[in-house]
């Protein structure tokens, strides 16, 4: 029982595809994730889902279909319901992630606004709760403006939003890329916790093969607007079949293998 | 559609508007009657075949006026912006390039002066000289300098330091070659376009201040001063209110378009 | 707090400067300061009455003695009296000033009324006619001589439809032909700011980032992205109030409207200096104190600059 599944989408810029044959199929709980080159379409196909596509792009074939109901025919209203409380965004730029002059609880307390009809008192909680998930400090983040947070804090922060809602499904579009790398893996660990505490799906987008191996069920590889392979981590990684993927592995060091199982 | 057409064609357009200017400087030379010829039996005459605008309170010939009006008044615009531009350019690059105290000490001078709105100073400063066109001419420079020498400054500051001087700075180049090929079509490009915006606003600036009665002095055409002393005669005739204004607006109009496409073909922030 | 006070210190140094440079001027103005106070229609001075106003106004004694002397009057708010009225220059300016406030108060409101509502219309129906037609306001507009929309307005609302005045001042009817003159001239630069701003701020990133949380459109535009476009716009309103005052002078003289602007024209017409000089100095230091609220403004706007203490210039 799939709780995402995309079959054979084009998406179209201006008239010309950038984007086809693309199908992912995941399942409640799975971590799925989707690596390529820049320029290979992942982020476009995220987008997609949460029908984030700008104005000179849009799906010009094939369906998607989440929680049992289909994607391509939603109008803005209900996409506008269905995102921060069904699907989440994480991005790359977390500087971004926020408006700089609003303050970061006000930010959090708009969302849960939008999406429910809780007392003040009750989103506080909520909000708290969130932030403690990622191991910051509540109140001292709630208060404060975007610019006084580190960029690790900052991506956190971002990744309490998207989950205060109990979201089925978050889509991480690059959350580490920008960080330095210690950062980057105390990052992935704040995913990878919460996943196991509300049990979402993920939709892990990445060019960085390592993180692939480390966290995911299920991986598909892209290239050029088009995804060549897909199978479970074990499978792509130790076995790959298409010639793009098996130089994307040879192309990322690796620990000599016995190394490489201890620590998995 | 009209997009893509502005694109393709926003060189002609920018011909045109120069071409603009240009007829405006010379049309005196076409004109049917003497623009200060007094004939006190035609006076206040509405416009006809023979008088195209009409006449006005002392039998003037109003097309005639106009012509010679659009002379003085963009003519002396022009001239104005040449004297700014001739003390504005140099000393902005000076400064930039050279830089230290004495970059400091004009910068503050030139701070103070832009503290007051040119408009005060050129009326201030006319005002104590006396009126005549040349002291607004005066004024009116003295009110506008600083921000040429900024906006100069500010370009050399800003591309001094890029890559492509420190090559050239490299190769061998004199300062005076680094500054003519690299720096200096910048430097051009920008001020070029603050001076196309800046022209409709010094014809206001003229307009407006020979209209208090500062300014060009009668007999001069000049389209605000022919607003000034036209006045009494508007709800008479129509036309001595219409004519001269139109004319203010269209070439003010006119310079502003230049400036905004010049503008957007520059990509010059602000 | 520290900026503030640093800033006021620099407002008192430029007083000083201000007040010197204004005695300078005033030395070097043409004609015989002594002569023009005396005269008062043709009636022929005496050479002891010229003698004994010289040695008031201490003509004889060395510069720097008389700039002492000014500067002590200038401090104590005496700026001299007027050649033509024989008032002191402080309670002609301090009585004409409301007249120009009120003025300036209500084009501002005229300004803010037209801009704002097309400036966003504008951004937000972008390409469409809306936007065209705003834009073609904002052109003409800003091509148009203030003083002449003026002589329109009066030809047709004062002359014609005989509705509203066309000089003086008493009511609110003699404020709304001249205000609406100067708040339609000007209100023509600032629909295209506001347009620019707006279209910026639409494009961030943050902006698709409260998106994907789900926030309605509607909301987004007027506390994300309307907000942040609001502190340009205010430091530029605060700028313009600059070209706002030169306003009021033209639109002042044009519907005979009795504030400073129209007093400092009939003293230039006039050659009445110490009214004139006046005048600028009232002027300026009204521009710097605006200079200095402005900048507190957007301070306190953008937190970012509030809590980190970045100088803005």
């Amino acid at each position: 029982m799939s709780l995402l599944t995309i079959d054979q989408m084009q998406i179209n810029f201006r008239n010309k595809p950038i984007v086809e044959n693309v199908n992912i199929t995941a399942r409640k709980g799975e971590w799925f994730t989707l690596i390529g080159e820049s320029g290979s379409g992942k982020s476009i196909t995220a987008s997609a889902i949460g029908g984030l596509l700008p104005k000179e792009m849009w799906i010009a074939a094939g369906h998607i279909q989440f929680d049992n109901k289909d994607m391509t025919h939603l109008s803005k209203k209900e996409f506008q319901n269905l995102r921060g409380k069904e699907i989440s965004y994480v991005f790359q730029d977390y500087q971004s992630s926020f408006t700089p002059f609003i303050k970061i609880g006000k930010q959090m307390d708009e969302m849960i606004q939008a999406h429910s009809s809780l007392t003040k008192n009750e989103r506080k909680e909520i909000a708290f709760q969130a932030l403690e998930d990622v191991q910051l400090p509540a109140k001292r983040v709630y208060n404060s403006y975007p610019f006084q947070l580190s960029g690790g804090q900052l991506q956190r922060a971002s990744i309490a939003m998207a989950i205060m809602l109990n979201p089925k499904l978050l889509i991480a579009d690059e959350p580490t890329t920008a960080l330095d790398s210690m950062t980057a893996a105390h990052v992935l660990e704040v995913i990878a916790n919460i996943k196991e505490k509300i049990n979402c799906a993920i939709l892990f987008i990445t060019h960085d093969l390592r993180l692939a191996r480390k966290y995911s069920d299920t991986v598909a590889v892209m290239k050029k607007g088009e995804i060549v392979e897909t199978g479970t981590k074990t499978n792509v990684i130790h076995h790959p079949r298409h010639p793009y993927t098996k130089q994307l592995l040879s192309a990322a060091p690796t620990l000599p293998n016995k190394m490489h199982e201890v620590i998995t | 559609m009209f997009r893509q057409m502005y694109w393709t064609h926003s060189r002609t357009l920018l011909f045109i508007l120069f071409a603009f200017f240009l007829v405006i400087l010379t049309a005196p030379l076409l004109a049917p009657y003497d623009p200060l010829q007094i004939n006190m039996n035609e006076r206040l005459l509405k416009p006809s075949a023979e008088h195209f605008f009409g006449t006005d309170y002392l039998g003037r010939d109003l097309f005639s006026r106009i012509l010679a009006g659009g002379q003085v008044t963009v003519g002396t615009s022009i001239l104005v912006l040449g004297i700014v531009l001739l003390i504005g350019v140099p000393l902005g690059m000076f400064s930039g390039f050279v830089g230290g105290r004495f970059d400091r000490y004009l910068m503050r001078i030139i701070d103070a002066f832009l503290a007051f709105p040119d408009f005060i100073v050129a009326i201030v400063l006319s005002g104590i000289l006396g009126p005549g066109m040349l002291n607004l001419i005066f004024a009116i420079v003295v009110a506008k300098w600083g921000s040429y020498v900024r906006l100069v400054r500010s370009t050399v500051l800003s591309e001094k330091e890029k890559d492509y001087i420190l090559m050239a700075v490299v190769n061998g180049l004199s300062t005076f070659q680094i500054i003519r090929k690299h720096l200096l079509p910048h430097v051009v490009g920008n001020v070029f376009v603050l001076a196309t915006l800046d022209l409709g606003k010094i014809i206001l600036l003229i307009a407006s201040l020979s209209y208090i009665g500062l300014g060009a002095q009668p007999p001069t055409p000049e389209w605000g001063a022919m607003l000034n002393e036209s006045t009494p005669y508007f709800h008479t005739s129509p036309y001595l209110m219409f004519i001269p204004g139109i004319a203010i607006m269209f070439t003010v109009l006119v310079s502003n378009l230049a400036g905004d496409v010049l503008r957007d073909r520059f990509d010059v922030k602000g | 707090m520290i900026q503030v006070a640093k800033r006021f210190i620099e407002f008192i140094i430029f007083l000083l400067l201000l007040s010197f440079i204004s005695f300078i001027f005033i030395k070097l103005a043409p004609g015989d300061p002594v002569k023009q106070m005396l005269q008062v229609d043709e009636v022929s001075v005496t050479k002891e009455q010229i003698e004994a106003l010289r040695e008031e106004l201490k003509l004889h004694e060395p510069i720097y003695v008389q700039y002492w002397y000014w500067l002590k009057r200038f401090f104590e708010f005496d700026l001299g009296h007027s050649y033509i009225t024989k008032q002191p220059v402080v309670s002609e300016l301090l009585s004409r000033f409301p007249a120009t406030i009120t003025l300036t108060c209500t084009s501002l409101i005229v300004m803010i009324l037209i801009s704002i509502p097309l400036g966003t219309l504008s951004a937000l129906y972008k390409n469409k006619w809306v936007d065209h037609i705003c834009r073609l306001f904002a052109l003409v507009g800003s091509s148009i001589p203030s003083f002449w929309l003026g002589l329109l307005f009066i030809e047709l609302f004062a002359v014609q439809l005989g509705l509203l005045p066309s000089m003086g001042k008493g009511t609110i009817q003699h404020v709304i032909l001249p205000s609406l003159t100067l708040g339609i001239a000007m209100s023509a630069v600032y629909v295209r700011l506001l347009r620019s701003s707006l279209l910026e701020s639409l494009n961030e990133d943050y902006v698709k980032a409260a998106r994907a949380r789900g926030i309605s459109e509607k909301r987004i535009f007027l506390f994300h992205v309307f907000r942040r476009s609001l502190i340009p716009v205010i430091t530029i309103f605060g700028m313009s109030l600059g070209s706002l005052i030169s306003g009021t002078v033209v639109i002042e003289v044009l519907f005979a409207y009795p504030g400073i602007g129209k007093m400092v024209v009939d003293a230039i017409i006039r050659r009445d200096y110490p009214v004139i000089q006046g005048y600028v100095l009232f002027i300026t230091i009204l521009i710097v104190l605006i200079n200095i609220f402005v900048d507190i403004c957007c301070r306190y706007l953008n937190p970012e600059i509030r809590l980190k203490g970045v100088e803005r210039r």
